[in-house]
């Protein structure tokens, strides 16, 4: 939370002044989500900084993240899109590629792969994919990417216990 | 024969043109010579009706009845000799005036084109939408500008590419292929004149946001050739609203494109055709005149610093100027045209007059 505060407020000054290529990309995002939003997620500004959302993924059925609402903060940086946005899970969620300050590990969301020709709604595709196809062999927690190669009934079992919990 | 054929028009000149019927209507409307007169010479603005004028103008070369002097004989022998050398400088600027006509023709209707489907783009192409989504760059989201095309085959902004591979290593950011820095720095230019043509409003808003910075002038080399296209339809309207239009708008062809060598040729003889003319075409002159400063004041679009304003006020002046000339009546236009073209075979003829006199005298 405290992190994402500081990022907002070092991050104003750009929704202030006549739009940048940023903002101006960042705004056709925007329009482009929501003329034809992605399946089971949403996105959008937080308040009137266009550089700060709140995107919504719902679980997808099949999975132990079923019927989990996740709210995830993303930050965009100031030389969007040629840096990756920043993105936070909000919601707490035993996955292995999301460790317990919401931090995830996703390829496209790297320094080094990350492509200015992607966009928020292949991120949140990205995302969604990571729900039902876990990466235990780049894990940000690997206790449970161990258990999700040794045991993965067990590691559902938790996954779902955890939905439960923290994302209804 | 050919005194047959200039009898012939002589006589028939303007019984011909004008039926007998129309003739006596004309007099029941209490028409007078002068109305008939105009009448004729609008009439004679048909292409085959210009080639007999044409014909009775150079009669006084053969107003001479056939006599069995040998002298004058071998004078009616040598003038059709003699007359080919002045008669074809004046075919050919008839068929310039021809040209120019169709061109007249041609030209607004063109660009009234143009303007429509500037106008209703978003209309017209059913597929627009997905013209769009295929033409914008991956990176800016919006219609791709200056395109530049990776060796990969991708297409990107060369601003948007060029900032990419800075920052982002020098990778299509399509597919992730290497690009060679070389390439990213050219203009697609068959996709970037398919874009101009298919997006015009946001191109030319694009440049308007871009203007004054580093790719104004590369925007304005590129807009150069429809820039002077738009100009020769000025020209072109330009000469039509004007009574000695096309003598002058030919004039001023000749005064800027020097690299014609047929038209340069052309201009001594033009100048000593210019030079015959009476006093009382002092207006012409002065009216030339003020017509070249008020081209003086139109900022030639090359050194324009502003590529889109110049865009705008060539294309608010030519729409001026066009629905000028749709205002204007249509048959004082043709007369004026045709007066204008009568002039200049009077002109010619009477130097054909000139020439003829030397040589008796020589």
């Amino acid at each position: 939370m405290n992190a994402g505060g500081s990022l907002s407020g070092g991050r104003s000054w750009p929704s202030r002044t006549s739009l940048t290529s940023s903002g101006r990309r960042i705004q056709k995002e925007m329009a482009e989500l929501n003329e034809n939003p992605p399946p089971d997620c949403s996105a959008g500004p937080k308040g009137d900084n266009l550089y700060h959302w709140v995107a919504t993924l719902f679980g997808p059925q099949g999975t132990p993240y079923e019927g989990g609402i996740y709210f995830l903060d993303i930050t965009f940086p100031a030389n969007y899109p040629f840096k990756p946005p920043k993105v936070v899970f909000k919601t707490r969620i035993y996955h292995c590629n999301v460790d317990s300050t919401g931090n995830v590990s996703l390829d496209i969301l790297d320094e080094n792969s990350w492509s200015p020709a992607l966009t928020i709604s292949k991120v949140l595709l990205a995302l969604r994919s990571i729900f039902t196809n876990p990466n235990p062999y780049k894990p940000l927690v690997p206790g449970i990417a161990q258990l999700y190669l040794v045991d993965r009934s067990k590691h559902d079992s938790v996954a779902a216990e955890w939905t439960q919990r923290f994302a209804k | 024969m050919v005194d047959e054929e200039s009898k012939q028009s002589e006589n028939g000149g303007n019984c011909a043109l004008l039926s007998p019927g129309f003739r006596s209507v004309a007099a029941m409307a209490g028409w007078d010579e002068e109305a008939l007169l105009m009448a004729s010479l609008v009439v004679q603005d048909t292409p085959d009706r210009d080639a007999a004028k044409q014909k009775r103008r150079s009669d006084p070369l053969f107003k001479t009845p056939p006599t069995h002097s040998r002298r004058k004989r071998r004078d009616q022998r040598k003038s059709p000799v003699l007359k080919p050398v002045a008669v074809l400088n004046l075919d050919e600027e008839e068929e310039i005036l021809e040209e120019k006509k169709e061109q007249e023709k041609k030209g607004p209707k063109i660009d009234t084109k143009k303007e429509e489907k500037s106008n209703e783009s978003s209309s017209s192409i059913p597929c627009i939408d997905r013209l769009r989504e295929e033409l914008s760059c991956a990176i800016c989201l919006e219609i791709c500008f200056e395109p530049s095309t990776t060796s990969c085959g991708h297409s990107f902004c060369k601003k948007c590419l060029k900032s990419a591979a800075d920052r982002c290593g020098k990778r299509c950011p399509k597919c992730r292929q290497l690009i060679s820095n070389g390439r990213s720095c050219t203009i697609n230019t068959v996709l970037w004149n398919t874009i101009q043509l298919l997006f015009p409003q946001e191109i030319e808003a694009r440049k308007a946001v871009a203007g004054g910075g580093s790719n104004s002038k590369a925007s304005s080399d590129l807009q150069s050739p429809p820039a002077r296209r738009r100009n020769q339809y000025r020209s072109v309207i330009e000469a039509l609203n004007s009574p000695e239009g096309e003598q002058l708008s030919l004039e001023r062809r000749r005064r800027t494109s020097n690299h014609n060598l047929r038209q340069q040729s052309f201009r001594p003889a033009s100048v000593v055709l210019l030079n015959s003319r009476e006093a009382g075409e002092n207006s012409v002159t002065r009216r030339r005149q003020r017509r070249r400063e008020a081209a003086a004041v139109v900022p030639p679009p090359s050194q324009d610093e502003d590529a889109a304003l110049a865009l705008r006020l060539q294309r608010q002046e030519f729409m001026g100027a066009f629905r000028g000339s749709e205002e204007e009546p249509g048959l004082h236009r043709r007369s004026s045209v045709t007066r204008a073209a009568v002039n200049l075979r009077a002109m010619a003829s009477r130097a054909i007059d000139i020439r003829n006199l030397r040589g008796q005298r020589n």
